[in-house]
């Protein structure tokens, strides 16, 4: 058998080019459809299992799975607000808690999300650096991010400008890195969390400037009945401080301000059933249950899934009959070769075995590939194909 | 060394046969078989090297009835007694130099590639101008180095006969003969009995017998 190894081995590095297309395609044959099936059924018991740790989720009325993978999963779907008073609502009903999730901005390409500290508890998110959210302007980073960027407790991040281009609009703020959580390999390992007031801060609803009260008269244009309008010259504050905190302010009722989302979380299962009781009429709102929601998107992955695993299997079939096709060739271009063999004193098993030998080594070789392949995309292709999912769906 | 006696041979398929009355080839010796194409040249080799079996009479090579023996006990046999030199050389291009001369060694069993038989290679390739090219493939090679690399693998069992089939015919006069005058000194060196299949008149007068295949027996086409 050594001998026939031996051979193999010899003809096989000797065709590489050939040999390797053949690995190459073996490998995708024997590892895409079962890498792509344990991988979708990774992502999709990891977005389950996230929905299902939410019990209820008010937003406003229009696509549930848009409104679920923005508040659950950061991915920005655009999603009309609600209000403050909305989550206030909820705490009002006696029935349950809520939790504000404010998103649409990007701090370096991370999503700036802006809640309240009832979130790290409710989603079992530990401090691994620093410390929590205590005062307007500060962060805290999903491990993911603080890895990323090289960011830790003490650092700063600047929220990204949302109109890159025009002068008028909102600029970056300077937030405060205040701690690092711990992975919870999940989305909010990709996340930068704030208070919902610094998120409004960020997004340009509530401002800090110089007290107008001692403002000279370079700076005010007119004061009246109560009334100052200064001009360009007034500083405002792109970082929030213990010394400036104060001056940072929100004009008109901050209960009217915009959340993505509330997160409902009932004290107990009549809670639920009454809450969303409340809302089964709602004209503008939407409560939903995530698990629900997520678990139709499956559905629909699992059918295209299915597809894909047909159009998987043929390609492979393709690949195989592609395999002995050149295998067959291959050998009737050895002909000569296995006619010498056999006139040396070589038996028709041994030059079986050699050509055995061949195809194992080959299936071996593409098994490996696979398996490395597969490892691979365990590694990093459940966070990739989850990405896919969620910015498709 | 060789001996056949009323042998009778036709292919399955019909179309050729070949017979034989009487045919003997003494050991040590260097004899050449002549004959136009489609006489049965070939098929004698292939019969007295067993990988033909003859439908009746005797065929005895180095002392062993071959037509007797099974399948395997044939192809035992001839690797273990028979060395090979074809018209094509039939080199492995996968292999070097080195690799094709002990490729019988890799074919069978009974052939024991050890630490002897690696010398013993390394010895026929300097005895026949081959030791710079052993680490060479066949297609690297002149067609006169690949004639003497399959002559090399022809004697590294160290063979009691030499079958060797028309292997000058693709080589010019000049290295033509140099690839006889190796195989002659190798074969007289180790007392090995050769036999050639020829179509070359002018060479005859080097072999010490000649064996006309059209008169061996009547032969039917």
């Amino acid at each position: 058998m050594r001998d026939s190894i031996y051979l193999a081995v010899r003809y096989l590095r000797h065709h590489r080019a050939k040999t390797l297309l053949l690995v190459l395609s073996l490998s995708v044959f024997l590892g895409l459809p079962l890498v792509m099936r344990a991988m979708s059924r990774a992502t999709q018991q990891s977005l389950l299992s996230r929905a299902e740790a939410t019990p209820l989720l008010l937003g406003k009325k229009g696509s549930s799975l848009d409104l679920v993978v923005e508040a659950l999963y950061f991915q920005l779907k655009g999603v009309e607000p609600i209000t403050e008073a909305d989550v206030d609502a909820i705490h009002g009903t006696g029935l349950a808690l809520g939790i504000p999730i404010r998103t649409g901005l990007m701090a370096r390409g991370f999503p700036l999300v802006g809640t309240s500290l009832d979130y790290f508890p409710f989603r079992k998110l530990r401090i691994a650096e620093g410390r929590g959210l205590a005062m307007m302007g500060d962060c805290v980073l999903g491990s993911a991010v603080s890895e990323t960027l090289g960011l830790g407790s003490g650092d700063a991040l600047l929220t990204s400008p949302s109109t890159l281009f025009d002068l008028a609009g909102v600029y970056p703020l300077k937030l405060h890195v205040v701690g690092v959580l711990e992975p919870a390999h999940g989305p909010d390992d990709e996340a930068v969390f704030v208070d919902v007031k610094t998120a409004w801060v960020a997004e340009g609803l509530g401002h800090g400037h110089q007290d107008l009260a001692r403002a000279g008269p370079d700076v005010v244009l007119k004061r009246q009945e109560g009334t100052v309008t200064a001009n360009a010259k007034l500083v405002q504050y792109n970082e929030i401080t213990e010394s400036n905190v104060d001056s940072f302010h929100f004009h008109g009722d901050p209960s009217t301000y915009p959340v993505s989302a509330a997160i409902a979380v009932p004290h107990d299962e009549k809670a639920s059933i009454l809450l969303r009781g409340r809302f089964v009429d709602a004209p503008t709102r939407q409560l939903v249950r995530p698990a629900q929601v997520v678990d139709s998107l499956n559905k629909q992955i699992f059918r295209f899934e299915r597809v894909l695993q047909i159009v998987m299997w043929t390609v492979g079939l393709a690949t195989a009959v592609m395999f002995v096709l050149v295998m067959v060739l291959s050998w009737r271009l050895r002909a000569e070769e296995l006619r010498t063999m056999t006139r040396l004193g070589c038996s028709r098993w041994k030059v079986a075995q050699i050509m055995g030998a061949e195809i194992a080594l080959m299936v071996g070789a593409s098994i490996l590939t696979a398996g490395v392949f597969g490892i691979l995309m365990a590694q990093y292709g459940e966070a990739w194909l989850q990405n896919l999912i969620l910015r498709g769906s | 060394m060789i001996s056949l006696r009323d042998v009778r041979f036709e292919y399955a398929r019909g179309g050729f046969s070949l017979n034989v009355a009487e045919l003997a080839v003494p050991s040590g010796a260097r004899a050449a078989a002549i004959g136009p194409s489609g006489s049965g040249k070939t098929t004698l080799l292939n019969l007295i090297s067993g990988i033909e079996r003859p439908r009746s009479g005797e065929v005895s090579t180095a002392g062993v009835r071959v037509d007797r023996l099974s399948p395997a006990a044939r192809r035992s046999f001839r690797i273990t007694k028979i060395g090979f030199v074809f018209q094509e050389f039939l080199l492995l291009e996968y292999l070097d130099v080195l690799d094709n001369i002990l490729y019988p060694y890799r074919l069978h069993r009974e052939l024991r590639l050890d630490a002897s038989v690696r010398s013993r290679a390394h010895r026929l390739a300097s005895d026949l101008g081959l030791k710079s090219l052993l680490d060479r493939l066949p297609a690297e090679l002149s067609q006169g180095e690949r004639q003497r690399v399959a002559i090399a693998r022809a004697l590294v069992t160290s063979p009691t006969l030499i079958l060797a089939d028309e292997p000058t015919g693709t080589l010019d006069p000049a290295t033509k003969q140099q690839a006889l005058d190796l195989l002659f000194e190798q074969c007289e060196a180790r007392s090995t009995t050769l036999l050639m299949v020829t179509h070359d008149h002018g060479l005859l007068e080097q072999f010490g017998q000649i064996i006309d295949v059209e008169a061996l027996g009547p032969t039917e086409a």
